[in-house]
């Protein structure tokens, strides 16, 4: 049924008013079928940095969803991408993570296309195929749009999707703080870490977006034992800090410093000098509300996009079947950084977060169990419980701050999963994506 | 072991250091991780850069270079950390601990000089954790190790290599 284009409702999976989501959604393979097509066909997904593709036929690949992509910086400098997948038998074109090439020429029978999606040459054109193979047509898959916001590069496969700018909102305007807050904004290091969890991807995006009550449980040994990890207040002032709802499912978790005095008491005491370094430039880019009260930890870009701001690390949930996710983390600092605090993000970064991360370690077998309970019959009627603070949105966040966009609660509130899984159900029940040849 | 280590037969070296690498994987496989970091040097450099495919001229580039990330960059502090961390009795990846049999073979003498040596070996490490959960962990390491009185051998450098690019486990919580 869920194939013939009639998409049953998913609004009685999620009931915002309770905070409850029926925990089969992590579970059921026809749901994860349909999450391919309505979201991961639909939305902008993070690819990667500006800074990776430095030099004219860079590539590196990537994936959209379960979708294999190369992402390229044609000979005329423009970045774009395309379905990593011969138009012949469908074999991968590229089996290298990275490179600089001008040609993929595909391992099986030799298709060789140009490093922006055109059919160049086939073997046999003439004796084969008697020249009547429409090269034209049979170029790699292009993805309907690609964008990028300061550096940051997105794609997607719907012809009908919004542009990236309102698809991102006004999560752009905040994520200002990461991407503009020195000149020249940021570079991502090279180096990825990819690995495997046998959990549903919507865990650890949910986890990012909104889940600080977990911390001091989940993250309480990496704590006390040298790995410090978030701005901390070291006294007891004014607001704890808050959960920031940017709309169309993205949010983020912030701390909130009254004053430049308390941006500098909140910060890691490695980070310390370097706060001081960028805090008058910050804050001339960004003004108060950005540039001084709000020090972000912890958000997502929906649907599979995560950061952790203060730790320089960004990254992606790959789905891999309803039950496994495979994390891709970088490292990002500001471009203007000197050489001994880029050492030290990285440091503070892998040491943290990431494959050996030791708070990151900690989260992992959560996010397992949780995906395994919502298989057992009976365990699946009971709901997954974000209830948390939910008559408790502030009414007026422009109270806190006349500059203060979206929706607000305090820092311990469940609304950011909540407002996750409200926009995951409007794209499931929304219109099917206009991918390239697509016939249902 | 006061001489020079270039006076020490190679069979008597290769014996010596064979029987270091045994003891720090029972160290490891018996959870005994205080003694572990008692054979790490203090001036410990332990890194595990991130290993990723390339073809063509990208052949010999595969791994990550310093300054780039890595899965480990460490040193003797962040590892008695990372050790305390384990000691908490809430470090969920380790509760209950994995089961582990760290293999170590392939153990080659590559260089000597007065007090140190560097070493290659191939590791295998299988891990189950919890109920079902089985990892293996395959790779290279290359190590300095410093000539010592109490431990006979400390660990100054180590370079760990995984074969995967792609980490099908589900954390790199153990120590390699």
């Amino acid at each position: 049924m869920l194939d013939k284009g009639v998409h049953p409702h998913f609004d009685h999976l999620i009931d915002l008013t309770k905070g409850e989501i029926n925990r089969k959604i992590f579970s059921d393979p026809e749901i994860y079928q349909t999450e391919l097509k309505q979201i991961f066909a639909r939305c902008w997904l993070f690819l990667g940095h500006t800074s990776q593709l430095p030099n004219e036929n860079d590539f590196f690949t990537a994936y959209m969803g379960e979708d294999p992509v190369i992402v390229t910086r044609h000979s005329d400098g423009k970045i774009g991408a395309f379905l990593n997948m011969c138009r012949h038998r469908g074999n991968r074109v590229c089996r290298a993570d990275s490179g600089n090439q001008r040609m993929f020429t595909c391992p099986f029978h030799g298709w060789t296309f140009a490093n922006n999606g055109n059919l160049k040459t086939v073997p046999g054109f003439k004796q084969c195929y008697h020249e009547e193979l429409d090269m034209e047509s049979h170029g790699l898959v292009l993805v309907a749009k690609i964008d990028n916001y300061k550096g940051m590069i997105f794609a997607t496969f719907d012809a009908k999707a919004p542009s990236l700018e309102d698809f991102l909102g006004d999560m752009a305007w905040y994520l200002d703080m990461m991407l503009d807050r020195r000149e020249g904004g940021i570079e991502v290091l090279p180096g990825t870490h990819k690995w495997r969890i046998k959990c549903n991807w919507k865990f650890p995006v949910d986890n990012f977006i909104g889940d600080s009550y977990h911390g001091p449980v989940s993250h309480g040994s990496a704590w006390e034992s040298g790995f410090e990890g978030m701005p901390r207040r070291k006294k007891g002032y004014g607001y704890e800090g808050f959960q920031i709802n940017a709309g169309n499912g993205h949010g983020f978790g912030a701390r909130w410093a009254e004053n430049e005095e308390q941006v500098y008491e909140m910060a890691l005491p490695e980070f310390l000098d370097y706060e001081h370094d960028r805090f008058p430039e910050t804050h001339s880019r960004l003004g108060d509300l950005r540039g001084m009260h709000l020090s972000p930890m912890h958000g997502s870009i929906f649907p599979n996009f995560s950061m952790l701001w203060q730790s320089g690390n960004i990254r992606v949930w790959h789905p891999r079947g309803v039950s496994e996710t495979e994390g891709w983390s970088w490292c990002f600092v500001d471009k203007k950084a000197a050489p001994d605090h880029r050492d030290m993000v990285r440091i503070h970064d892998l040491q943290r977060h990431g494959t050996s991360g030791t708070w990151e370690q900690d989260d992992v077998d959560n996010w397992v169990q949780s995906t395994k309970s919502s298989k057992g019959y009976v365990g699946r009627q009971f709901a997954q419980n974000l209830s948390m603070g939910v008559a408790h949105e502030i009414e007026d966040p422009k109270t806190i701050h006349p500059d203060m966009r979206g929706r607000v609660a305090g820092f311990q509130n469940e609304i950011n999963q909540r407002q996750l899984y409200a926009q995951w159900a409007k794209m499931m029940n929304g219109d099917t994506p206009d991918v390239p040849g697509a016939t249902v | 072991m006061s001489t020079d280590i270039r006076a020490i037969s190679d069979i008597d070296l290769w014996f010596s250091i064979t029987q270091f690498y045994s003891r720090e994987a029972r160290y490891l496989d018996d959870l005994e991780f205080d003694k572990w970091v008692g054979l790490l040097a203090e001036d410990l450099r332990y890194w595990m850069p991130i290993v990723s495919n390339r073809i063509g001229r990208g052949i010999g580039s595969e791994l990550t270079e310093r300054g780039h990330l890595a899965h480990f960059e460490d040193d003797y502090v962040s590892m008695s950390n990372r050790v305390k961390r384990l000691a908490t009795g809430r470090a969920w990846a380790e509760t209950p601990p994995g089961r582990t049999n760290h293999m170590v073979s392939n153990v080659e003498i590559v260089g000597k000089e007065n007090k140190m040596v560097q070493v290659t070996s191939k590791f295998l490490i299988y891990r189950s954790h919890m109920e079902t959960d089985q990892e293996v962990f395959s790779g290279t390491r290359k190590d300095v190790l410093r000539e010592d009185a109490d431990t006979k051998w400390k660990v100054a450098d180590r370079t760990i290599v995984l074969d995967h690019a792609v980490l099908m486990q589900k954390s790199l919580g153990i120590f390699f």
